[in-house]
């Protein structure tokens, strides 16, 4: 397989995940937009393999390993932000009125802004993921540039 | 690190794409190397230097 067909692969696997995740929403089905990423890996994984015209030598894989090093640095320290925030909301007590009285039958004493929603945690999940594909691009353009990937030589 | 990759190269009429697929990476590094963008692995520096018969320190000078 050449490398521009490769990436036009890539291309309509990225689409074809678009559409399916647009119809998991549309329909709630999780499952199915969860599949078919993986689904979608799988493939991207084997077709890298039959790339003949795509060398990796040392540069592109210390390109690689530099992004990748870099981001997990930075993605760590959002992801626990994130995580610590959860989590202290998951144990948060819940507070109880000044006059303590036993609670009626049915009355929560939790109250729902004490609990992040799902729909809250998406976001930020959602956010969380935007910010480490960003990173990453944006580590592997300069760690590109910065060892030469698109110096034009006289040649 | 300086090289005289470039020199060797001229000397032996060889293009960046020969001696790339001589010692087994892609023409990109090649020219990094030569432009001083990358500096080669020990492995890669005496590919180059086992290519051209030559000590490596005869292409590859250390400067501070």
């Amino acid at each position: 397989m050449k490398k521009n067909s490769f990436y036009l692969l890539i291309g309509c696997i990225a689409v074809a995940l678009l559409v399916i995740f647009w119809y998991s929403i549309e329909n709630s089905v999780h499952f199915f937009t969860e599949s078919a990423f993986i689904i979608g890996v799988v493939i991207i994984y084997f077709a890298r393999r039959r790339v003949t015209d795509l060398v990796e030598d040392e540069r592109s894989a210390k390109i690689t390993e530099k992004a990748a090093l870099r981001t997990l640095q930075v993605f760590w320290v959002l992801f626990a932000v994130f995580s610590i925030g959860t989590v202290t909301s998951l144990f948060r007590i819940p507070k109880f009125p000044e006059v303590f009285r036993p609670p009626r039958p049915g009355e929560l004493l939790i109250s729902s802004g004490d609990i992040p929603s799902p729909k809250i945690i998406g976001y930020l999940s959602l956010g969380l993921l935007c910010a480490m594909i960003f990173l990453y691009v944006g580590f592997r353009l300069y760690y590109a540039r910065k060892y030469g990937e698109w110096i034009i030589d006289e040649e | 690190m300086k090289n005289k990759i470039k020199v060797f190269r001229a000397i032996g009429g060889l293009r960046q794409e020969d001696l790339a697929n001589e010692v087994g990476v892609s023409r990109q590094t090649i020219v990094a190397i030569e432009t001083g963008k990358y500096d080669p692995s020990l492995d890669l520096a005496f590919k180059i230097a086992h290519y051209f018969n030559v000590p490596i320190e005869k292409i590859f000078t250390y400067e501070t």
